[in-house]
Protein backbone atom coordinates (compact mmCIF):
# COMPACT_ATOMS: atom_id res chain seq x y z
CA UNK A 1 0.00 0.00 0.00
CA UNK A 2 1.16 3.44 -0.93
CA UNK A 3 0.58 6.68 0.59
CA UNK A 4 0.12 9.19 -1.61
CA UNK A 5 1.02 13.14 -0.81
CA UNK A 6 -1.14 16.11 -2.85
CA UNK A 7 -0.40 19.23 -1.92
CA UNK A 8 -1.94 20.85 -4.87
CA UNK A 9 -5.56 22.48 -5.12
CA UNK A 10 -7.98 20.10 -6.67
CA UNK A 11 -10.02 23.42 -8.19
CA UNK A 12 -6.56 24.74 -9.90
CA UNK A 13 -4.43 22.24 -11.97
CA UNK A 14 -4.15 18.61 -12.79
CA UNK A 15 -1.57 17.68 -10.47
CA UNK A 16 -4.76 15.51 -8.72
CA UNK A 17 -5.18 13.90 -11.76
CA UNK A 18 -2.00 12.51 -12.00
CA UNK A 19 -2.17 11.29 -8.48
CA UNK A 20 -5.72 9.56 -8.34
CA UNK A 21 -4.43 8.21 -12.27
CA UNK A 22 -1.19 6.62 -9.88
CA UNK A 23 -3.27 5.31 -7.08
CA UNK A 24 -3.90 1.52 -6.49
CA UNK A 25 -6.94 0.06 -5.28
CA UNK A 26 -5.69 -0.05 -1.46
CA UNK A 27 -3.48 3.42 -1.83
CA UNK A 28 -3.91 6.22 0.06
CA UNK A 29 -4.34 9.70 -0.50
CA UNK A 30 -3.33 12.48 2.20
CA UNK A 31 -4.09 16.11 1.04
CA UNK A 32 -1.77 18.59 2.89
CA UNK A 33 -0.96 22.38 2.58
CA UNK A 34 -3.27 23.75 -0.72
CA UNK A 35 -4.39 20.15 -1.47
CA UNK A 36 -6.94 20.27 1.77
CA UNK A 37 -9.11 22.28 -0.55
CA UNK A 38 -9.79 18.86 -1.80
CA UNK A 39 -11.63 18.22 1.45
CA UNK A 40 -14.39 20.63 0.53
CA UNK A 41 -17.78 19.57 -0.39
CA UNK A 42 -18.06 21.30 -3.31
CA UNK A 43 -14.65 18.96 -4.30
CA UNK A 44 -14.97 16.28 -2.33
CA UNK A 45 -16.94 14.03 -5.11
CA UNK A 46 -13.06 13.90 -7.47
CA UNK A 47 -12.04 11.48 -4.92
CA UNK A 48 -15.53 9.16 -4.91
CA UNK A 49 -14.13 5.95 -4.97
CA UNK A 50 -11.20 6.41 -2.18
CA UNK A 51 -13.94 5.77 0.72
CA UNK A 52 -11.80 5.37 3.84
CA UNK A 53 -8.86 5.95 1.88
CA UNK A 54 -9.24 9.95 1.53
CA UNK A 55 -7.31 12.03 4.69
CA UNK A 56 -6.53 15.28 5.12
CA UNK A 57 -4.58 17.47 7.41
CA UNK A 58 -5.82 19.19 10.14
CA UNK A 59 -3.69 22.24 10.79
CA UNK A 60 -3.24 22.98 6.66
CA UNK A 61 -6.93 23.34 7.32
CA UNK A 62 -7.28 25.12 9.93
CA UNK A 63 -4.26 27.54 9.07
CA UNK A 64 -6.92 28.30 5.92
CA UNK A 65 -9.88 28.32 8.00
CA UNK A 66 -11.46 25.01 6.37
CA UNK A 67 -11.57 22.99 9.33
CA UNK A 68 -15.59 23.83 9.86
CA UNK A 69 -16.27 23.65 5.87
CA UNK A 70 -14.92 20.01 5.53
CA UNK A 71 -16.95 16.99 3.95
CA UNK A 72 -17.16 13.69 6.57
CA UNK A 73 -15.36 11.68 3.83
CA UNK A 74 -12.32 13.21 4.23
CA UNK A 75 -10.38 11.87 7.54
CA UNK A 76 -8.91 14.45 9.16
CA UNK A 77 -5.55 13.76 10.95
CA UNK A 78 -3.22 16.18 13.23
CA UNK A 79 0.83 15.56 11.95
CA UNK A 80 1.37 12.56 14.47
CA UNK A 81 -1.38 11.23 12.29
CA UNK A 82 0.97 11.73 9.31
CA UNK A 83 3.68 10.32 10.55
CA UNK A 84 1.44 6.96 11.38
CA UNK A 85 0.13 7.06 8.00
CA UNK A 86 3.60 7.17 6.52
CA UNK A 87 4.65 4.64 9.24
CA UNK A 88 1.60 1.99 8.33
CA UNK A 89 2.35 2.92 4.02
CA UNK A 90 5.39 0.47 2.38
CA UNK A 91 6.28 3.77 0.55
CA UNK A 92 5.17 7.59 -0.02
CA UNK A 93 4.53 9.04 -3.33
CA UNK A 94 4.51 13.13 -3.43
CA UNK A 95 2.06 14.68 -6.04
CA UNK A 96 3.25 18.50 -6.36
CA UNK B 1 12.13 3.39 12.07
CA UNK B 2 14.52 5.47 10.05
CA UNK B 3 13.63 8.19 8.01
CA UNK B 4 14.44 10.52 5.69
CA UNK B 5 13.57 13.94 4.15
CA UNK B 6 13.79 15.08 0.82
CA UNK B 7 12.86 19.20 0.48
CA UNK B 8 12.56 21.38 -2.58
CA UNK B 9 11.21 23.89 -2.33
CA UNK B 10 12.77 27.54 -1.15
CA UNK B 11 12.07 28.42 2.10
CA UNK B 12 9.11 30.91 2.77
CA UNK B 13 8.14 30.84 -0.92
CA UNK B 14 6.21 27.53 -0.70
CA UNK B 15 5.12 25.73 2.39
CA UNK B 16 7.52 22.51 1.60
CA UNK B 17 9.80 23.73 4.04
CA UNK B 18 7.13 24.37 6.33
CA UNK B 19 5.58 21.15 5.97
CA UNK B 20 9.21 19.22 5.80
CA UNK B 21 10.16 20.51 9.70
CA UNK B 22 7.43 20.43 11.05
CA UNK B 23 6.82 16.70 10.02
CA UNK B 24 10.62 16.09 10.90
CA UNK B 25 9.70 17.56 14.41
CA UNK B 26 6.61 14.81 14.80
CA UNK B 27 8.91 11.90 13.41
CA UNK B 28 11.23 12.56 16.05
CA UNK B 29 8.93 12.84 18.59
CA UNK B 30 7.27 9.31 17.37
CA UNK B 31 11.00 7.58 18.55
CA UNK B 32 11.67 7.43 14.81
CA UNK B 33 15.34 8.04 13.70
CA UNK B 34 15.51 11.24 11.45
CA UNK B 35 18.97 10.14 9.83
CA UNK B 36 19.02 12.66 6.93
CA UNK B 37 17.39 15.48 5.32
CA UNK B 38 18.49 15.86 1.40
CA UNK B 39 17.75 19.54 0.02
CA UNK B 40 17.49 19.91 -3.73
CA UNK B 41 16.15 21.78 -6.37
CA UNK B 42 14.89 25.15 -4.63
CA UNK B 43 15.26 23.22 -1.37
CA UNK B 44 18.90 24.15 -1.06
CA UNK B 45 17.98 27.50 -0.37
CA UNK B 46 17.09 26.36 3.25
CA UNK B 47 20.70 26.63 3.73
CA UNK B 48 21.88 30.13 2.68
CA UNK B 49 23.45 31.07 6.23
CA UNK B 50 22.35 35.13 5.80
CA UNK B 51 18.65 34.24 5.52
CA UNK B 52 17.40 36.94 8.19
CA UNK B 53 13.57 36.44 8.10
CA UNK B 54 11.39 38.83 10.61
CA UNK B 55 11.52 38.12 14.05
CA UNK B 56 7.52 37.27 14.06
CA UNK B 57 8.11 34.63 11.54
CA UNK B 58 9.89 31.13 11.95
CA UNK B 59 13.15 30.96 11.28
CA UNK B 60 13.59 28.03 9.46
CA UNK B 61 17.25 28.19 9.28
CA UNK B 62 17.77 27.69 12.90
CA UNK B 63 15.10 25.07 12.86
CA UNK B 64 16.92 22.67 10.52
CA UNK B 65 20.45 23.68 13.14
CA UNK B 66 18.10 22.52 16.14
CA UNK B 67 16.87 19.13 14.69
CA UNK B 68 20.83 18.64 13.78
CA UNK B 69 21.76 19.39 17.08
CA UNK B 70 19.56 17.56 19.25
CA UNK B 71 18.47 14.85 16.66
CA UNK B 72 21.71 14.28 15.12
CA UNK B 73 20.24 14.72 11.41
CA UNK B 74 22.52 15.09 8.76
CA UNK B 75 21.27 18.09 6.59
CA UNK B 76 23.01 17.34 2.68
CA UNK B 77 22.51 19.93 -0.06
CA UNK B 78 23.02 19.03 -3.17
CA UNK B 79 26.50 20.73 -4.48
CA UNK B 80 25.25 20.67 -8.23
CA UNK B 81 21.71 22.63 -7.65
CA UNK B 82 23.79 24.52 -4.52
CA UNK B 83 26.37 26.38 -6.87
CA UNK B 84 24.19 27.09 -9.78
CA UNK B 85 22.00 29.05 -7.29
CA UNK B 86 24.86 30.97 -5.21
CA UNK B 87 24.85 28.71 -2.15
CA UNK B 88 28.95 27.58 -1.05
CA UNK B 89 30.78 26.33 1.61
CA UNK B 90 33.74 27.82 2.47
CA UNK B 91 35.92 25.34 0.78
CA UNK B 92 33.51 26.09 -3.04
CA UNK B 93 33.54 30.00 -2.81
CA UNK B 94 37.40 29.79 -2.22
CA UNK B 95 37.93 27.43 -5.03
CA UNK B 96 35.74 29.48 -7.38
CA UNK B 97 37.75 32.51 -5.67
CA UNK B 98 34.33 34.36 -4.29
CA UNK B 99 34.63 36.85 -1.48
CA UNK B 100 32.66 34.89 1.00
CA UNK B 101 30.44 31.83 1.47
CA UNK B 102 26.73 31.74 1.49
CA UNK B 103 26.41 27.35 3.19
CA UNK B 104 28.04 26.34 6.63
CA UNK B 105 28.10 23.38 8.81
CA UNK B 106 25.57 21.65 9.78
CA UNK B 107 24.45 21.97 6.53
CA UNK B 108 26.80 19.64 3.80
CA UNK B 109 27.18 20.32 0.45
CA UNK B 110 27.15 16.35 -1.15
CA UNK B 111 26.62 14.88 -4.17
CA UNK B 112 23.36 13.16 -5.70
CA UNK B 113 24.26 10.01 -5.21
CA UNK B 114 23.89 10.85 -1.03
CA UNK B 115 19.98 11.37 -1.86
CA UNK B 116 20.03 8.10 -4.01
CA UNK B 117 21.33 6.47 -0.63
CA UNK B 118 19.17 8.46 1.89
CA UNK B 119 16.18 6.76 -0.51
CA UNK B 120 16.90 2.91 -0.63
CA UNK B 121 18.88 2.47 2.60
CA UNK B 122 16.09 4.42 4.84
CA UNK B 123 13.06 2.78 5.91
CA UNK B 124 10.93 5.82 3.81
CA UNK B 125 11.47 8.58 2.31
CA UNK B 126 9.57 11.41 2.49
CA UNK B 127 9.06 14.46 -0.29
CA UNK B 128 8.46 17.77 0.34
CA UNK B 129 8.10 20.03 -2.99
CA UNK B 130 6.88 22.96 -4.05
CA UNK C 1 -4.89 3.17 -29.65
CA UNK C 2 -3.21 0.70 -32.36
CA UNK C 3 0.13 2.77 -32.26
CA UNK C 4 0.27 2.45 -28.64
CA UNK C 5 -0.46 -1.03 -28.26
CA UNK C 6 2.00 -2.14 -31.27
CA UNK C 7 4.56 0.09 -29.33
CA UNK C 8 4.54 -2.29 -26.41
CA UNK C 9 5.01 -5.15 -28.65
CA UNK C 10 7.66 -3.30 -30.46
CA UNK C 11 9.57 -2.73 -27.04
CA UNK C 12 9.11 -6.55 -25.67
CA UNK C 13 9.77 -8.33 -28.87
CA UNK C 14 13.21 -6.43 -29.56
CA UNK C 15 14.18 -6.96 -25.44
CA UNK C 16 14.12 -2.84 -25.25
CA UNK C 17 12.35 -3.25 -22.18
CA UNK C 18 14.43 -5.34 -19.42
CA UNK C 19 13.50 -6.63 -15.93
CA UNK C 20 9.91 -6.52 -16.88
CA UNK C 21 7.34 -8.94 -14.92
CA UNK C 22 3.74 -9.70 -16.36
CA UNK C 23 4.25 -6.59 -19.01
CA UNK C 24 5.03 -4.25 -16.41
CA UNK C 25 8.29 -2.66 -15.78
CA UNK C 26 10.13 -3.30 -12.40
CA UNK C 27 13.52 -2.08 -11.32
CA UNK C 28 14.63 -0.51 -7.81
CA UNK C 29 14.17 2.97 -8.64
CA UNK C 30 11.28 4.73 -10.67
CA UNK C 31 11.76 8.41 -11.13
CA UNK C 32 8.53 10.12 -12.43
CA UNK C 33 8.82 12.88 -14.98
CA UNK C 34 5.98 15.55 -15.04
CA UNK C 35 7.85 18.39 -16.68
CA UNK C 36 8.88 19.84 -20.10
CA UNK C 37 12.13 20.86 -21.17
CA UNK C 38 13.54 24.44 -20.79
CA UNK C 39 10.59 26.03 -18.83
CA UNK C 40 11.78 24.82 -14.95
CA UNK C 41 14.79 22.77 -13.76
CA UNK C 42 12.51 19.60 -12.99
CA UNK C 43 13.28 18.03 -15.29
CA UNK C 44 16.87 18.31 -15.56
CA UNK C 45 17.51 17.74 -11.45
CA UNK C 46 15.36 14.41 -12.12
CA UNK C 47 16.94 13.08 -14.87
CA UNK C 48 20.42 13.71 -12.67
CA UNK C 49 19.18 11.82 -9.72
CA UNK C 50 18.30 8.91 -12.62
CA UNK C 51 21.90 8.84 -13.66
CA UNK C 52 23.20 9.39 -10.07
CA UNK C 53 21.22 6.22 -9.58
CA UNK C 54 22.47 4.40 -12.42
CA UNK C 55 25.73 4.73 -11.97
CA UNK C 56 25.41 3.80 -8.35
CA UNK C 57 24.78 0.58 -9.95
CA UNK C 58 20.58 0.74 -9.22
CA UNK C 59 18.15 -0.56 -11.91
CA UNK C 60 16.73 2.57 -12.68
CA UNK C 61 12.98 3.05 -14.41
CA UNK C 62 11.62 6.09 -16.05
CA UNK C 63 8.42 7.20 -16.65
CA UNK C 64 7.60 10.63 -18.86
CA UNK C 65 3.98 11.59 -18.23
CA UNK C 66 2.18 14.89 -18.59
CA UNK C 67 4.71 17.44 -20.39
CA UNK C 68 7.56 15.13 -19.22
CA UNK C 69 6.56 13.33 -22.59
CA UNK C 70 7.87 16.42 -24.14
CA UNK C 71 11.67 15.81 -23.03
CA UNK C 72 11.45 12.72 -26.22
CA UNK C 73 10.54 15.52 -28.49
CA UNK C 74 13.18 15.25 -31.73
CA UNK C 75 15.11 18.47 -32.88
CA UNK C 76 15.39 20.33 -29.61
CA UNK C 77 17.97 22.77 -29.48
CA UNK C 78 19.41 24.87 -26.60
CA UNK C 79 17.48 28.13 -25.99
CA UNK C 80 18.05 31.70 -26.74
CA UNK C 81 20.93 32.35 -24.47
CA UNK C 82 22.98 29.03 -24.73
CA UNK C 83 20.46 27.32 -22.01
CA UNK C 84 21.64 23.75 -22.40
CA UNK C 85 17.97 21.85 -22.45
CA UNK C 86 17.82 18.17 -21.26
CA UNK C 87 18.29 16.60 -24.86
CA UNK C 88 21.46 15.57 -24.39
CA UNK C 89 21.06 14.13 -20.95
CA UNK C 90 18.33 11.61 -23.21
CA UNK C 91 20.93 10.59 -25.44
CA UNK C 92 23.30 9.55 -23.07
CA UNK C 93 20.62 7.70 -21.03
CA UNK C 94 21.70 4.03 -22.95
CA UNK C 95 25.31 4.86 -21.87
CA UNK C 96 23.94 5.03 -18.46
CA UNK C 97 22.22 1.47 -18.82
CA UNK C 98 18.66 2.98 -17.96
CA UNK C 99 16.80 1.50 -20.89
CA UNK C 100 13.23 0.95 -19.12
CA UNK C 101 11.44 4.22 -20.83
CA UNK C 102 7.73 4.26 -19.94
CA UNK C 103 5.70 7.13 -21.44
CA UNK C 104 2.18 7.15 -20.13
CA UNK C 105 -0.07 6.69 -22.76
CA UNK C 106 -2.73 9.73 -21.87
CA UNK C 107 0.06 12.04 -21.88
CA UNK C 108 0.79 11.56 -25.26
CA UNK C 109 -2.65 11.30 -26.68
CA UNK C 110 -3.23 14.42 -24.97
CA UNK C 111 -0.95 16.49 -26.51
CA UNK C 112 -1.70 14.56 -29.70
CA UNK C 113 1.72 12.62 -30.37
CA UNK C 114 1.86 9.21 -30.71
CA UNK C 115 5.52 6.61 -29.80
CA UNK C 116 6.89 7.40 -33.07
CA UNK C 117 6.99 10.77 -32.66
CA UNK C 118 9.36 10.33 -29.99
CA UNK C 119 13.50 10.07 -30.45
CA UNK C 120 14.10 7.08 -28.74
CA UNK C 121 12.21 3.59 -28.16
CA UNK C 122 9.79 3.50 -25.62
CA UNK C 123 6.84 1.35 -24.04
CA UNK C 124 3.06 2.79 -24.30
CA UNK C 125 2.00 2.47 -20.45
CA UNK C 126 -1.77 2.17 -20.41
CA UNK C 127 -3.41 4.19 -17.39
CA UNK C 128 -4.40 0.96 -15.25
CA UNK C 129 -0.90 -0.23 -15.55
CA UNK C 130 0.45 2.98 -13.65
CA UNK C 131 -0.37 1.84 -10.16
CA UNK C 132 1.42 -1.77 -11.09
CA UNK C 133 4.32 0.27 -12.26
CA UNK C 134 4.74 2.30 -8.98
CA UNK C 135 3.86 -0.91 -6.09
CA UNK C 136 7.02 -2.42 -8.48
CA UNK C 137 9.67 -0.17 -7.39
CA UNK C 138 10.62 0.47 -3.59
CA UNK C 139 11.66 3.70 -4.27
CA UNK C 140 9.77 6.20 -6.58
CA UNK C 141 10.64 10.43 -7.35
CA UNK C 142 8.34 12.37 -8.28
CA UNK C 143 9.82 15.30 -10.28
Amino acid sequence: MILHLLNRSPATGGTVDDALAAMGPDDRLLLIEDGVLGALPAQVARFTGLTGRLFALREDLAARGLLERCEEQANIVDVDGFVTLTEEADKTVSWS
Amino acid sequence: MRYALLVQGAPYSSQASHSALRFAQAVVARGHRLDTVFFYHDGVYNAARLAAPPQDEPHLGDAWRALHNEHGTELLVCIAAALRRGLLDEREASRHGKPGHSVEPPFELTGLGQLVEAGLSHDRLITFSP
Amino acid sequence: MNETESAIDKGEVEGKVEGKVEGIAKGDLLVILRHSPHGSSWLREGLDAALVAAAFGQQVSLLFAGDGVLALMPHQQAGALGQKGTHGVIDMLAMYDIETLLVDAHALTSRGLSAEDLMLPVSVVEGDALPKLLDRHPLVLNF
